[in-house]
């Protein structure tokens, strides 16, 4: 008797969890497919003496700003994004949000660097990511146009002019020996046939 | 019309007989052998696959041990890659007769060690699509492109010096063996380029052997020094030594001597060579490797002395680690069972014989694979730079079963190799051409 009640209270439980789920489901996408609702974001840039602004603007299809709307800011690097700004950037009853962009980011060859604007799970808002190219960064040459010393620590291009050498040199010895043993083998391989060519 | 008389026999003689036997002839345990071999290597390669399929972080390597067991058996296999120039130049130049039946299994075993070395450094990579990216963006000032260079030349070498001692051989099966299936027919055909032991040949080949016996010994020299090199040019306690070159090339030799000494027992006893590969072998083998301790025995010294006397910080504990910490016991395992203890035995004859030499080498063997393991992480784990909250697992390193599958199938690969190439050609020269000895000594062989 004590197990049967033990058993009843066991899928009981586990119909409320089933039943908890499947509701929090329905709720859930209930929620995404209502309230939902694209933001748009207009990116403006203030470029002074000494400082770099981003100034971002969110308004909802009425056109009206959207206040408390968390951003992220980050700029393109070759593995991943460099997150700029505060740790959060909220904006502000007009919907706007200043950063201040980093003056010493290193770019392309012509100081180009990649911003990107998200909106990223946000309770109203669906994702998006804006990105925008501007000329803020750093130049960094390629680094065959470095103006770097030649050093074991420099890049690929400007490798010691000594070391090239004495690796050449040894590559060079061994890979003759290498293929002058080759040769000679071909060489003991064509004997027999002249040998042979009389018969 | 000699030739024809040649083709009708089997064999011309006792030593051709003996010799060529067991390419005939399969026994049941080779098969066994073989099928125990490739289990082991299929057992790695599911390893392998959730390595590549999950990424390196199915090992234990993290941010500090990101050298693991892959680079210590990377090491082992290439320290014994280098007995294929020990025999083949050090032992050969110096005019050694008793060397000669042994050094084809050198040889095999060189090309199998150094196959090895290359198959497992691509594992450690992660990724092995991105070795192209060693060569698209070479780097010359790089060690690690160094070693790349040196270790495929080093592969070609080896082909090359086992292939140049095989050819007269090789022509040898072609002409000897009939009762053979026709893929091996064709392959002995192909193999022997047309040799004839033709006078032209023999002095051609003669001339080649002794350029190649030259030519070795530095490409030998340089692969191992190399690789010491890549740890020596970074800046880690244990490796911040000027000694490490001799030190690796050293323990290489031994290394090697003891894994010929423990091949020649297992070919010796399974395919019945005891004519050939006698007790003197394994007493002057012996001997050998006494010598070749001794020399790796003194650059441990050097080592491990000076860092000990001073106990310098972070270097003070890497050696505080390894002679009473953590890794105290394989230390001195490696140092006393594997180093001071085989030297002291070897002194005696009687230790020379080929059953306790046998004993005493796979001692060594170990001890050298638990060496390059002692040299890799203990130094991993002891930066100049002091290790901040970091997660606990980067503090340890403990292999995971994946990482002891793939290096475990690593030595089944090493052994595959071996007993193949053992199994198709002849493993102690057969054709010795005695004729040329008058005139060079050096080069009879």
């Amino acid at each position: 008797m004590k197990t049967a009640i033990y058993n009843i209270s066991w899928v009981l439980r586990i119909s409320y969890s089933v039943l908890f789920v499947f509701l929090n489901f329905y709720t859930v996408s209930g929620q995404e497919n209502g309230t939902m609702e694209d933001a748009k974001i207009a990116l403006s840039f203030n470029e002074e003496a000494d400082s770099k602004i981003i100034i971002a603007t969110a308004t909802n299809f009425n056109n009206d700003p959207i206040e408390d709307l968390e951003l992220y800011f980050y700029v393109k690097r070759t593995f991943s994004n460099l997150p700029i700004g505060d740790i959060f950037n909220v904006t502000d009853e007009t919907g706007t949000v200043k950063i201040e962009f980093p003056n010493d980011l290193p770019g392309d060859s012509e100081g180009n660097v990649t911003i990107l604007v998200k909106i990223i799970d946000s309770d109203l808002y669906n994702d998006q990511t804006i990105e925008t190219i501007k000329k803020w960064g750093v130049p960094s040459p390629s680094p065959d146009q470095l103006d770097e010393k030649r050093s074991l620590w420099a890049a690929a291009a400007n490798a010691p002019i000594p070391l090239i050498l004495i690796i050449s040199a040894l590559i060079f010895s061994i890979w003759f020996i290498i293929f002058y043993i080759i040769y000679t083998l071909f060489k003991i391989s064509k004997i027999e046939i002249i040998k042979s060519k009389p018969y | 019309m000699n030739t024809k008389i040649e083709h009708n026999q089997e064999f011309n003689d006792r030593r051709e007989k003996d010799l060529l036997r067991h390419i005939l002839k399969t026994s049941w345990r080779y098969k066994l052998w073989i099928a125990f071999l490739i289990l082991v290597i299929l057992i790695g390669m599911y390893g392998y696959y959730r390595q590549l399929k999950y990424g390196l972080v199915v090992t234990a390597m993290r941010d500090y041990t990101s050298w693991g067991i892959y680079i210590s058996n990377f090491v082992f296999f290439v320290a014994i890659s280098l007995v294929g120039s020990l025999f083949s130049s050090i032992l050969k130049l110096n005019k050694n007769e008793w060397s000669k039946p042994l050094t084809r299994i050198s040889e095999i075993i060189a090309v199998s060690a150094i196959i090895c070395a290359i198959v497992i450094i691509i594992v450690d990579m992660g990724r092995p699509d991105r070795f192209f990216y060693v060569i698209r963006y070479l780097r010359i000032q790089s060690p690690i492109i160094w070693d790349v260079i040196i270790i495929s030349t080093y592969l070609v070498i080896s082909l090359i010096l086992l292939y140049i001692s095989l050819l007269p051989d090789l022509a040898l099966c072609r002409d000897r063996l009939k009762a053979i299936p026709n893929w091996k027919k064709k392959l002995y055909r192909v193999l022997a380029i047309n040799w004839q032991n033709d006078p032209r040949q023999v002095t051609m080949l003669q001339k080649v052997t002794k350029i190649l016996a030259i030519s070795v010994l530095p490409v030998a020299f340089a692969i191992h020094t190399v690789t010491s090199w890549l740890f020596a040019t970074t800046w880690r306690p244990g490796w911040d030594s000027t000694n490490l070159g001799p030190y690796f090339v050293s323990g290489a030799f031994m290394a090697g001597a003891a894994a010929i000494i423990i091949a020649m027992y297992f070919i010796r006893k399974s395919i019945n060579l005891k004519a050939y590969i006698t007790e003197a072998h394994f007493d002057k083998m012996g001997k050998l490797l006494v010598l070749l301790s001794l020399v790796y025995l003194y650059f441990n010294i050097n080592e491990y002395l000076g860092p000990a006397f001073k106990m310098v910080g972070v270097e003070g504990e890497h050696i505080t680690e390894l002679f009473v910490g953590n890794y105290a016991p394989m230390y001195w395992f490696v140092q006393l069972g594997g180093l001071v203890f085989p030297i002291v035995l070897l002194l005696f004859k009687g230790m020379r014989r080929s059953l306790p030499i046998f004993i005493i080498s796979i001692f060594i063997i170990l001890g050298a694979w638990f060496k390059r393991f002692l040299i890799v992480i203990p130094s991993l784990q002891h930066p100049y730079l002091p290790i901040q909250g970091v997660d606990e697992s980067y503090l340890h390193y403990n292999p995971t079963w994946e990482e002891w599958t793939i290096t475990f199938a690593s030595f089944a690969w090493f052994l595959l190799i071996i007993t193949v190439l053992i199994k198709l050609f002849p493993v102690i020269p057969i054709q010795k051409h005695e004729h040329l000895s008058k005139r060079h000594p050096i080069l009879n062989f």
